[in-house]
């Protein structure tokens, strides 16, 4: 199941630099388009008057702009980066294309202190994303505990782990949710599809510099990441540190995944398609692909997302549902086109 | 002579006949038809006295008609009265337990439309045990229900005098309400996401009559979910949260709309609390329901004399 790395191409600095611009181009315009969306009326030249700070403060529109929109447009990208992100790294240590930021069972683990949250009616503020988190750590701490063995992190226990985790800790959910009041069971699905409506700065303070400096972690193992694509044998004769770059990596999504899963709900699809579509358009060296695949996934959930909450307006739908629903007919247009890097050698 | 003696048997079997089917009609009060909600006949050979109810409000008509020794079965989440809670168990109304059912062997079993009971409906027609599907769309269904659930169960009068009393407190609070100025109103029915009803629930007939104009009337959904921003769109006059969870967390919903100054309720500080035990059921607890969500709306309105009346 290797993937061919691609040598043929040259990758410069300056390439890569030009491609993110790019793609930063892209965001900001998408940005743009979701600050315009919605049910309440806003137009292009109020949103530009807001930024320019020609807007009164206390007028409806600057409110909807910095009050509602931009916070869960801010929210919506960090969390769409994150779980490309961890989609791409994931993809690579455990060297298997269906591998995605979920697969380790952070996402149920922390599904499960969410459920429970709710379930006890803990305050929204604090008590869910702080079950979540904590549910998630938990997992973590379970599945390295479990899936690393003597001779060190396994791909196919740590994968088989998280699979069975993540089973195990469905059947708890399910269990909460079938004993659950009516009321609380909206709350529940709503938080199991993803829900990016309830942001606000303080906690964009709060996860934004993790995000960040686990990015440039990372980002500082692409070159290892592209060797150990190639075979774990052959990175570490090459000196990669294979087993520190592995666990580091695992760690240190597993975690984000937590903290932005605590702020979001689960949304799926986004840390799988992000990825592949990264490699599809632009070849699997790490080097380019985390940049592009990192802001690609912030670009494809604020698009979900003003979907989500403009497509039955004044109506809002789990922004879960529409990131499954466009991303997977997308995704195998795609597939059917193109073929996946993982196949073509 | 032989002929005459026939003709007399014949004429006393008549007589016989027709008096034995006067008595069939007198001691068969019951032989009335029911048509439940969902369209099926039922018809009762005799008074039910082994009664399983199927949703929580359910329960509370039945107790409100005093019929509490002939309830064998209750869901989970029946608590009211408290003592309704002390019954055996059949799941709750969106998960029920067929054979729990069958076991109380039941001689009417009465649901309503909005639990998903198709199936266990189905099963129980199999096993042959009655079955009433209630459903309420107003106020006014509400409380014909009770009267229903009363003649169902063999007490027409009395559920005809305590339905009589539901209607004239009703009738009351529309009294001071029908001439009144409608205020936009907001019923916020879950605290995240944002949710409300329109013209298909109950409780936006509850609105109507308490004297207020529902802002998500004309919505696609009976219960949507809908975004903070269409809130200050339609701009309510009056926000009334209910959240469904017990002892919830109002404070901090109330706590979330202060930011919103555009919203008239906000700055009018007009966002109140309901108590959701008096509205969540389409139960005989609706008009208090209705009386608090009429106050809350026209607090112009002097109260005091409706209330003492009680």
């Amino acid at each position: 199941m290797s993937y061919e790395y691609s040598t043929k191409k040259i990758l410069t600095p300056a390439k890569v630099i030009s491609i993110s611009i790019i793609i930063c181009i892209a965001l900001t315009v998408v940005i743009g388009i979701a600050l315009i969306m919605g049910t309440a009326n806003v137009s292009l030249k109020q949103v530009f008057a807001a930024f320019w700070g020609t807007l009164a403060p206390d007028e409806s529109a600057w409110l909807i702009i910095f009050k509602i929109r931009l916070p869960r447009i801010i929210l919506a990208g960090l969390v769409g980066f994150s779980l490309s992100l961890g989609g791409v790294i994931f993809q690579a240590i455990l060297r298997n294309p269906l591998a995605d930021p979920f697969i380790l069972g952070v996402s149920s683990g922390s599904a499960f202190g969410a459920v429970l949250a709710i379930f006890f009616g803990l305050s929204f503020n604090l008590g869910v994303p702080l079950m979540s988190f904590a549910g998630a750590v938990f997992t973590i701490y379970l599945v390295i505990m479990i899936g690393s063995r003597n001779i060190g992190v396994e791909s196919s226990t740590i994968l088989l782990t998280g699979v069975i985790i993540n089973a195990f800790f469905t059947a708890i959910i399910m269990f909460f949710i079938s004993v659950s009041t009516d009321a609380r069971l909206h709350t529940m699905l709503y938080w199991l599809y993803g829900d990016l409506s309830q942001s606000e700065y303080s906690q964009l303070l709060f996860i934004t510099p993790f995000i960040i400096i686990s990015s440039i972690v990372l980002f500082s193992f692409a070159k290892d990441l592209n060797i150990i694509t190639t075979g774990e044998e052959n990175a570490a004769q090459l000196g990669v540190e294979v087993e520190k770059i592995k666990k580091l990596s695992l760690l240190i999504v597993s975690l984000i995944m937590g903290l932005v899963v605590a702020f979001s709900g689960l949304i799926g699809f986004v840390g799988l398609i992000v990825p592949h579509l990264g490699r599809m358009a632009f070849g699997s060296d790490h080097r380019l692909l985390i940049p592009v695949a990192s802001i690609g996934g912030a670009i494809f959930l604020i698009l979900a997302d003003t979907i989500a909450r403009t497509v039955i307006s004044p109506n809002e739908l789990p922004v879960g549902v529409i990131t499954a629903f466009m991303g997977a007919p997308f995704f195998i247009i795609l597939l059917k086109k193109r073929g996946s890097q993982w196949t073509r050698s | 002579m032989i002929r005459h003696l026939k003709k007399l048997i014949l004429g006393n079997i008549v007589i016989l006949i027709a008096m034995a089917l006067v008595l069939v009609w007198v001691s068969y009060p019951l032989s009335e038809v029911f048509r439940d909600s969902l369209g099926r006949e039922v018809e009762l050979k005799k008074v039910p006295e082994r009664i399983v109810s199927l949703a929580p409000n359910i329960t509370e008509i039945l107790y409100f008609l005093g019929l509490n020794d002939r309830v064998v079965g209750v869901t989970r989440f029946s608590d009211y009265p408290p003592e309704a809670a002390n019954k055996p168990k059949v799941g709750s109304y969106i998960d029920l337990n067929v054979e729990k059912i069958i076991d109380l062997s039941p001689d009417l079993v009465i649901g309503t439309v909005s639990g998903n009971e198709a199936g266990v409906i189905a099963m129980l027609d199999q096993v042959g045990i009655e079955s009433f599907i209630t459903d309420a769309r107003d106020i006014s269904g509400v409380i014909e229900n009770i009267a229903i659930v009363g003649r169902l169960c063999g007490i027409p009068e009395k559920a005809e005098s305590l339905t009589a009393g539901l209607k004239s407190r009703m009738a009351r609070v529309l009294e001071k309400t029908i001439s009144r100025e409608k205020p936009l109103v907001l019923l916020q029915i879950n605290l995240r996401p944002i949710m409300t009803l329109n013209r298909d629930s109950f409780l936006h007939d509850l609105i109507r009559l308490a004297g207020g104009d529902n802002i998500s009337a004309d919505n696609a959904i009976r219960y949507p979910t809908i975004s903070i921003e269409e809130v200050i769109n339609k701009r309510p006059d009056i926000i009334i949260i209910s959240s469904m969870e017990r002892g919830g967390r109002f404070e901090e919903a109330r706590q979330e709309w202060l930011l919103w100054k555009s919203i008239p309720a906000v700055k009018n500080n007009r966002v109140h609390l309901i108590d959701s035990d008096l509205i969540d059921r389409p139960s005989p607890r609706i008009v208090d329901g209705l009386e608090a969500m009429a106050r809350i709306i026209h607090p112009e309105v002097d109260w005091e004399d409706v209330f003492n009346e009680k």
